[in-house]
């Protein structure tokens, strides 16, 4: 499950930034999404609430926001979202690389990173 | 970049755009590098449990091992079961076991670099752990990566997993002699890779009768 992989990375960063001084408890982690990884946000929920079980910042709470896909066509010059592929059997309609105005091959410019945002805190 | 700004009740919110995913990128950046500097081409191979990733590199290093420099990463690596045929032919093979169980990493390879004399190999295949889901968030360092599928997952395969296949070079569809007995058409799953990726070449293969090896051996040598 590579959700434990990104949640450790996570809480290992967040609990480095609270253990440094001044010492801080952490109320919040806005975690951004993009639409192109395949992170499911319940399984990184669960695994963020395992991976932070005792440590400094166990109380706090995640909260994840997606970023929408963008793709860019180097053959036609089209900029903007995806094409929706909505009946495939995945949960949710899937973003393709396809481009939505000529067919060819599009390139992700947008969502296809995991980043820390924000993190809120109160310092001790 | 830092703002911080103060509320009344002194909570803070600090503002970072920090990846969770770059620290692996970069290190497969690295493992890219030193590749290159040795002249030596990396071939991941992502899939099922059982669609033939390991048969399907097996039947690539006998059928290039003469000629190039083969080396294998094996990160199926619960057992040597899988890593032992191929060591029968003579070309170096890693184990790499991973923690976590779901997929490997830049690290784990950048390891495996280091246990192997890079000097007299043109390419090395990683088969990366049997999961549908994993690992393309995380690059390897390698040229291509390839998604093998198998007929005997039934029709829906790439509708259902469509993740994996947007970061894919290649596309092996396997077992095609079983195509007609299990009822799936080679067509409609390659039309599906097609509606996801469009420039993404499938090549359908039979690891038992050895059709579309070649082809296989063909594009990879031309990475
Ligand atoms: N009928 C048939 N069986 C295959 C083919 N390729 C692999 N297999 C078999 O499928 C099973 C799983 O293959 P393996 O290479 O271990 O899959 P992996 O888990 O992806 O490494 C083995 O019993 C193979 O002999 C094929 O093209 N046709
Ligand atoms: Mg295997
Ligand atoms: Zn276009």
């Amino acid at each position: 499950m590579h959700e434990l992989s990104i949640a450790s990375a996570l809480v290992d960063n967040v609990v480095k930034f609270a253990n440094s001084p001044p010492s801080k408890k952490v109320l919040k982690v806005l975690l951004q999404i993009g639409e192109f990884t395949c992170v499911e946000p319940e399984q990184l929920l669960f695994c963020y609430s395992v991976a932070t079980r005792e440590t400094s910042i166990e109380d706090s709470v995640l909260e994840i926001e997606q970023v929408a896909a963008e793709v860019r066509c180097l053959h036609c010059g089209y900029a903007g979202p995806p094409k929706y592929w909505d009946d495939a059997l995945a949960a949710k309609p899937v973003a393709t690389l396809e481009c939505p105005t000529c067919g060819n091959a599009t390139e992700v410019t947008h969502g296809h990173d995991c980043t820390i945002r924000t993190i809120r805190y109160i310092e001790q | 970049m830092i703002k911080i700004e103060a509320s009344p009740e002194e909570i803070y919110d600090i503002e970072l755009e920090h990846s969770l995913l770059e620290a692996n990128a970069k290190l497969a950046e690295k493992n890219r590098a030193v590749l290159d500097r040795n002249g030596i081409t990396a071939i991941d191979f992502m899939g099922a449990i059982g669609s033939g990733k390991t048969t399907l590199i097996t039947r690539l290093v006998e059928k290039l091992k003469d000629r190039v420099g083969v080396a294998v990463f094996n990160g199926d690596a619960t057992t040597s079961s899988d890593a032992d045929p191929i060591a029968a032919y003579g070309v170096p093979v890693v184990q790499i076991a991973t923690i976590n169980g779901c997929h490997l990493d830049a690290n784990v390879v950048a390891k495996a670099c280091a246990r192997i004399d890079l000097g007299k190999l043109r390419l090395i295949f990683i088969e990366n752990i049997g999961n549908l889901i994993c690992p393309a968030e995380f690059p390897l360092g390698s040229k291509a990566r390839v998604v093998v599928v198998s007929v005997t997952e039934g029709p829906y395969m790439v509708r259902k997993h469509p993740h994996m296949f947007l970061g894919a070079q290649l596309v092996v569809i396997n077992k095609i002699e079983l195509a007609e007995t299990m009822d799936v058409s080679v067509e409609a799953l390659t039309g599906d890779v097609h509606k996801l990726k469009p420039d993404l070449r499938v090549i359908p293969t039979s690891c038992k009768t050895g059709a579309g090896i070649d082809d296989v051996a063909r594009a990879i040598l031309a990475v």
